[in-house]
């Protein structure tokens, strides 16, 4: 019996070693010529948006996910009064750098707001399998979107049209040293078709805290700012061409106003001298290094503010 | 569309790859660069048995259609592949029983009253009744079985063989006298590997030992490169030159089909697949096959295996002149299984499954699993071997099944007393095969049991004497101790002890290739 049990408990770790349980599977490079084409499978997501998903995700994302996410981080959240200048639904746009950046952006958002949000996520990362289409369409309201093809889905639209706020990532995927890619022209296209504002979001801190490749964030609360802007309304004649430089221009000020002041990064935004978001052109162990240094929210400076200067 | 078969190179993201021993697999984790020749997948079935079956009847290649064939008073024959086609055997109905109902009634049809169906069994064990039930179904055993029509070729019944004459470098061909006599031959074959079909089904399937003798003997087996390469088996040209002798005296009508790689039923289906794409489900049946297989007792785990019917889909059916036939068949085989390699590996790694031709319904006893590694799997070649000469094999498979005392007799005496004097075919096929193919008691045991023929056992080593010859080492891991030294091998307990015994051969960083069968592949070796 106890060989059985032994002989068992190796069985098991040698797959779970060999088929990376609780981990993306993996193709070996010889194979991947041989990789058959990924099914375009549509998933239906319309339960996690009904009361009882809902209630459900309440329970999940303050119960649970919020204490949670504030054991592992340390989190600074600035200009949420923005919402109050707007009604739903919005468009909320942020910079990927991270699996943090849902939580951190959802649980940022004034509970009204946040029962109301989805999140567009990468139909080939996120439902590919049907447990994890189920998991982060229940806690996290996702929805799926597909980023290879060039036309958006029909999904995000309906979504948008029920009245639900959407988060969308232009970049389409987590960036891979911290720094801000390019945008695509979905959230734009979005946002002129259904004509609802855009609202930019930027953060900084979570791809030092949990860059891609790691599934839980670093040890030591690392600290994690975000930064909601005004809210952008698509212009008349507006093409999603134009409309998503000028998002990715309000996501790249904001950047700026987290980095340094909200004075500053305006003068610099008027002299159009605001840094570019997609970094600097040095070695690529610069730009990571430069991003893996955590930020530092102005309540964390160790100083305390003081009204009055003697 | 079902994709081709390709090497693949275990790097750092390869999982645990299955190795088949015996009933039972294992999960071994191959160092990295290792070679792993995955076959092609299973190529989509005629969704239209029937009409296929129709369609190759009436338009036949090279001959006439079979109904103009078949007339009133003529004396008709059907002989088909025995129990050791396909492997494992079909789920029912076999392809052969659906070919043999529409071939009768066509002879209905047309007023053939004197018509019998056998077997061609060769020097192998009589099938019983159920077995031959299952390869013809009931309609055709009820009506043929009990009046005595459908029956197993008889090697040892001298009356009723023919001695058709001698070819050209004067082998005898002796078949089977009703066939013989017959104004039409039809013969029904399951091409399951490219080493089956053509002139190998007739001038051996029905043949005598006096005929076999001349091309199932060590000499012709180590000249054959391989047997599952007719054009460059020696085996294969002697069954040539008997079968072009035959076709001056007989009319046979060859039908041949194919089968793809749909080798294991449910819930068996994960060994079938590239293991980096196990779903969960996999897993957990890979895990839940492992852990029932190390508990059950071994009666058990016999009949978990031995009761697999595979669910076998037709890639072809033709009829008509057998070599015209064979040469569309081989096409259709090697569609399916041949996998292009880019050069010899040192070393080169087979698992031994539970089945070999020899072992339906038995068990796969040492010799067995010698034949089925060193023979077929080796083979399993064109061009050049997947090893190179002196380089070394490393097989697994436990050698502990032990003999079915029914059906292998012979090779017990084999294994005790021939394999304990000498291991080298061209050795004990001068000093021992004669002794063993005249032996009344196995023949005795061969005509009215259930006895593979007393020469069977030789044959088995001739098969292997290819591997024998070409590489300088073979290892058994897992295999039994005395079993691997009885038979002239070793055995390692694990692949890296096996790896480190043959070093003193291949070195201690040898290139290794792992050859992913079943289901079934032939390596195309440049």
């Amino acid at each position: 019996m106890s060989r059985f049990l032994s002989e068992t408990v190796d069985d098991v770790r040698t797959m779970a070693r060999g088929w990376r349980w609780g981990r993306r599977s993996q193709v070996p490079r010889s194979a991947e010529a041989y990789v058959p084409p990924a099914q375009a499978t549509v998933f239906d997501t319309d339960w996690a948006r009904t009361p009882a998903a809902r209630a459900v995700r309440e329970v999940a994302q303050k119960g649970v996910l919020e204490p949670l996410l504030a054991s592992q981080v340390r989190r600074h959240v600035e200009g949420i009064e923005v919402l109050d200048r707007v009604d739903g639904p919005v468009i909320f746009v942020a910079n990927h750098a991270s699996h943090l950046d849902t939580p951190l952006i959802l649980l940022a958002l004034p509970d009204e707001w946040r029962r109301r949000t989805a999140v567009a996520a990468a139909a080939d990362y996120f439902f590919d399998t049907w447990w994890r289409a189920v998991g982060s369409a229940a806690v996290f309201n996702t929805f799926p979107i597909d980023r290879r093809g060039g036309a958006m889905a029909a999904t995000p639209g309906a979504v948008l049209d029920d009245g639900w706020n959407l988060v969308i990532y232009p970049e389409g995927t987590r960036s891979r040293d911290g720094w801000v890619g390019r945008f695509q022209l979905g959230a734009a296209f979005l946002a002129i078709q259904h004509r609802v504002p855009v609202v930019p979001i930027a953060h900084r801190g979570t791809y030092a805290a949990m860059p891609r490749g790691q599934d839980w964030p670093s040890r030591g609360r690392r600290q994690l700012t975000i930064r909601f802007g005004e809210p952008l309304w698509p212009g008349e004649q507006e093409s999603p061409r134009e409309l998503t430089p000028r998002i990715r221009a309000a996501v790249a000020e904001l950047i700026d106003e987290d980095r340094t002041t909200w004075w500053e990064a305006r003068r610099r935004a008027a002299v159009g001298s605001t840094p570019d978001p997609s970094g600097p052109d040095s070695a690529p162990w610069r730009r990571i290094w430069e991003q893996t240094t955590p930020p530092t929210a102005p309540t964390a400076t160790g100083k305390r503010l003081r009204a009055w200067r003697h | 569309m079902s994709r081709p078969g390709f090497v693949l190179e275990v790097d750092d993201r390869t999982p645990p790859l299955v190795v088949h021993e015996g009933q039972g697999f294992r999960l071994e984790e191959f160092p990295l660069g290792t070679r792993v020749i995955y076959p092609p997948e299973s190529l989509p079935a005629i969704d239209d048995v029937d009409a296929a079956i129709r369609e190759a009847l009436l338009e036949p290649v090279d001959q006439a259609p079979l109904p103009a064939q078949l007339r009133p008073g003529m004396r008709l024959t059907i002989a088909f592949d025995d129990v050791s086609l396909p492997l494992p055997p079909m789920r029912a109905p076999d392809i052969r029983q659906r070919i043999i109902e529409q071939v009768l009634t066509m002879a209905a049809e047309a007023g053939v009253d004197d018509v019998q169906l056998i077997a061609a069994n060769a020097l192998h064990r009589r099938m019983t009744p159920a077995e031959l039930r299952h390869i013809v179904g009931e309609r055709v055993w009820r009506s043929f079985g009990p009046q005595g029509l459908l029956y197993n070729h008889d090697a040892e019944d001298h009356d009723n063989l023919r001695h058709i004459g001698l070819t050209d470098k004067g082998e005898d061909v002796e078949i089977n006298r009703r066939a013989a006599e017959s104004d039409l031959l039809v013969y029904v074959n399951v091409n399951l590997v490219a080493m089956d079909g053509g002139h190998k089904s007739v001038p051996i399937g029905l043949a005598s030992y006096k005929s076999l003798r001349h091309h199932h003997n060590a000499k012709t087996m180590v000249r054959s490169h391989s047997f599952m390469d007719h054009e460059k088996s020696h085996l294969h040209h002697s069954a040539w030159r008997m079968g072009r002798l035959l076709k001056e005296h007989l009319n046979i009508f060859q039908i041949e089909t194919t089968v793809n790689n749909d080798v294991f039923p449910a819930p068996y289906e994960f060994l079938m697949k590239r293991e980096w794409e196990w779903s969960v489900k996999d897993q957990a049946s890979v895990l839940a096959a492992r852990r029932a297989l190390s508990v059950a007792p071994r009666r058990l785990k016999h009949k978990m295996f031995h009761e697999l019917r595979a669910p076998y889909g037709l890639t072809g059916i033709h009829a008509g002149d057998t070599e015209a036939v064979h040469e569309r068949t081989l096409a259709t085989v090697h569609r399916q299984q041949l996998v292009e390699v880019d050069g010899q590996s040192d070393v080169l790694v087979l698992g031994v499954p539970y089945l070999g031709p020899y072992n339906v319904n038995s068990s796969m006893n040492p010799v067995l699993a010698t034949c089925m590694g060193l023979g077929y799997l080796f083979n399993s070649y064109r061009g050049q071997p997947v090893v190179r000469r002196g380089g070394a094999v490393i097989l697994y498979h436990p050698l502990d099944e032990g003999f079915n005392q029914l059906h292998h007799p012979s090779y017990v005496d084999f294994y005790d007393e021939i394999l304990a004097e000498s291991t080298d075919p061209a050795v004990i096929e001068a000093k021992y095969e004669q002794q063993f193919a005249t032996d009344p008691w196995y023949i005795h045991l061969y005509r009215t049991s259930h006895a593979y023929h007393g020469v069977h056992p030789f044959y088995m080593w001739y098969w292997a004497a290819h591997a024998m010859d070409h590489v300088d080492e073979v290892v058994w891991v897992g295999g039994d101790r005395r079993a691997a030294a009885r038979l002239g091998f070793r055995a390692a307990s694990s692949f890296a002890d096996a790896l480190e015994m043959v070093s003193g051969t291949v070195g201690t960083s040898p290139s290794i290739t792992y050859l992913r069968n079943p289901p079934h592949l032939i390596a195309d070796t440049r």
